[in-house]
């Protein structure tokens, strides 16, 4: 990272204060700042305030679908439209909940950037964020 | 001869009256005699003799008077004329009026015998022909019944049956089909084929468009596209001629909508189980790579933090494991239940004595009234304690510090009415219609901190089923829930 270069503000939102924890310790150790949220409308909250540069929000947190439902209400503000947002999730085909956002229909009602399964790998989850950085 | 015949003798003349009458009876019949045509009415109209022998010429009633009478009355008995005034006109009006034959008098007895004899087997043949014909009218009922009761069976199947000829065309059907396949209208021996979803038509194609006959049955599943949601299962059977060739198929149609929800039901609480599996062990993991990576460096007392962290997550994992083995438990149990009689007072000390660390650290009053000389419970004593344990425990954990429980058992004629109530956090109209669903946890920024499977009171709920029960709630958002808990005495 250049020195001119400003540090990249990360917002990740998790109810599992565990997992909130541990990503953030990794995404720090690659050179990011990290503010966090436990909630959904904590983190719309955080988002306005901090106007990250990134957010990566967990799917189930109050509801099964806080979420998408945060992400619905960070896309409608300013700062949301030029900002990239995962949804970070454990539900995936295997268990049963069918989605993903590859295609136009479903990015269209999935607001998202992209979805990132857990237990995530970090390097997946810094890739994605480097390739949005670059362009 | 086991049975004789019988025989009636209309005549005026007495001397030939009881002259025949000798000669039949010596030959083995029974004989009646009339004296004249109105007496020969009255016998011959209201017995049934084999055979009657009738004088044509009687001073009351004219003979083929007394043929008619007797004809119309007995169709069967076969009936002679007798006359010493043998003439083509009498004898073509005889006939007409269903005499058998013409006797000539005089007549020696050999001719009389003769033809009564002849006579005879002419009525045994009449005999044998109405027997036949009443067996072949029954058989013809029977026929109808036997049809009308199998439309009855088969009305009555809620499966719906088609049955279709060789090429197709329906041969047999019940309404319960029709209703199924949301047919309006089909009538026999209409081709079917095109009117059935495709799934059934490629399945009766197997057997009608086989070179060979086809033995086995085939099912296939189809999920109807009716008016309504359907899934339904299909089985073809083929009918076989006698000679070997393919009759036709039998189609039997079964509605298993209902099994295919449960179905559904659990394969979603599957995954919800996976996923609940999965993000204890996800946290764990996580920890486990940061303490072993070396990049990231942590101190010794950041790892004894972390591994702390990982226990807790793990403890909770196996109570999850235990919950979801106690469900699968209760649903084989109900049989094998071990019912014995409760102290209702000693269960609930014994249930408060288990939770009273968490009582204490929580500074929680409790109050017990129990009213007085209350019956024994019939119930099993491991899931009473799990029942009270469950819902107690939540009125700790989802209270406020140095709140209080408030637990009142009372009894009315048919059930134990058990209340109890906290002073926790309380529930939301919304979350209170979500409470007894799997995995449900009310979370808000009053429950961050609290543990649980989100079981608790699945299991509960369970239980109480179980007994024939039943379980409210009551709450205010912030002021406090009360769980009310009906169980049969």
């Amino acid at each position: 990272m250049k020195l001119n270069e400003k540090v990249k503000k990360i917002l990740l939102v998790d109810d599992d204060i565990d997992l909130l924890e541990q990503n953030k310790m990794l995404i720090e150790s690659k050179g990011f700042e990290v503010v966090t949220a436990e909630s959904g409308s904590e983190g719309y909250e955080m988002f306005k305030k901090e106007l990250p540069d990134a957010a990566i929000i967990d799917l189930i947190m109050e509801q099964h679908d806080s979420g998408f439902v945060l992400c619905h209400r960070i896309k409608r503000t300013e700062h949301g439209k030029i900002t990239p947002v995962y949804i970070l999730t454990s539900a995936t085909y295997e268990t049963g909940f069918k989605f993903s956002a590859s295609t136009d229909e479903e990015k269209d009602w999935i607001k998202c950037d992209g979805i990132l399964h857990k237990p995530v790998v970090i390097e997946e989850m810094l890739s994605k964020l480097d390739n949005f950085f670059k362009e | 001869m086991n049975k004789k015949p019988k025989i009636l003798i209309v005549d005026d003349e007495k001397g030939l009256r009881l002259g025949t009458k000798r000669l039949l009876e010596s030959e083995g019949y029974y004989v009646e005699t009339a004296e004249n045509g109105t007496i020969g009415i009255q016998l011959g109209t209201k017995k049934d003799f084999d055979i009657a022998v009738i004088d044509l010429k009687m001073p009351d009633i004219d003979g083929t008077a007394v043929l008619k009478a007797i004809k119309e009355a007995k169709p069967n008995t076969v009936c002679f004329i007798a006359t010493a005034y043998a003439s083509y006109d009498s004898a073509v009006e005889s006939t007409r009026l269903g005499a058998y034959s013409y006797i000539p008098k005089p007549f020696t007895p050999d001719e009389f015998i003769h033809e009564i004899e002849k006579g005879y087997k002419q009525r045994l043949l009449i005999l044998e022909a109405e027997k036949l014909k009443q067996e072949r009218e029954e058989r013809m009922l029977e026929l109808a019944n036997e049809k009308s009761r199998l439309n009855t069976i088969i009305e009555s199947i809620t499966s719906g049956v088609l049955v279709v000829n060789s090429t197709g065309e329906i041969v047999y059907y019940n309404h319960a089909a029709l209703n199924k396949l949301d047919i309006e209208e089909i009538s026999l021996g209409e081709y079917i084929l095109d009117k059935l979803p495709d799934e059934i038509t490629e399945s009766v194609n197997k057997y009608l468009k086989s070179d060979q006959v086809i033995y086995n049955s085939y099912t296939v599943e189809v999920e109807l596209k009716t008016h309504r949601e359907l899934f339904v299962d299909v089985t073809c059977s083929p009918v076989v001629h006698p000679d070997g060739s393919l009759a036709g198929v039998v189609i039997v149609i079964k509605n298993i909508t209902e099994f295919k929800k449960i179905e559904l039901l659990k394969s979603q609480f599957v995954s919800m189980v996976a996923h609940e599996l999965k993000t204890p062990i996800a946290a764990v993991q996580g920890f486990l790579k940061i303490i072993l990576d070396d990049q990231l460096n942590i101190d010794r007392e950041k790892q004894k933090e972390y591994l702390q962290r990982s226990t807790v997550r793990l403890e909770g994992l196996l109570t999850l494991v235990n919950d979801l083995l106690d469900i699968s438990r209760m649903e084989i149990k109900s049989k094998k239940r071990d019912i014995e009689e409760l102290d209702v007072k000693e269960i609930f000390d014994s249930t408060l004595q288990f939770l009273e660390i968490e009582i204490k650290k929580k500074g929680i009053i409790v109050e017990l009234n129990i009213e007085e000389e209350i019956p024994p419970l019939k119930a099993d004593q491991n899931e009473i304690t799990r029942l009270l344990t469950n819902i107690l425990s939540n009125a700790i954990k989802y209270n406020k510090s140095n709140g209080t429980i408030n637990i009142e058992v009372q009894t009315n004629n048919n059930y134990f009415l058990i209340d109890i109530a906290d002073t926790g956090i309380g529930l939301t109209p919304e979350e209170k219609e979500k409470l007894f669903l799997e995995f449900y946890r009310a979370k808000n920024e009053n429950t961050r901190n609290v543990s649980g499977t989100g079981l608790g009171l699945t299991i509960v709920k369970r239980i109480i089923d179980s007994y024939h029960g039943k379980i409210t709630v009551d709450s205010t958002y912030g002021e406090g829930t009360i769980f009310k808990i009906q169980l049969p005495k």
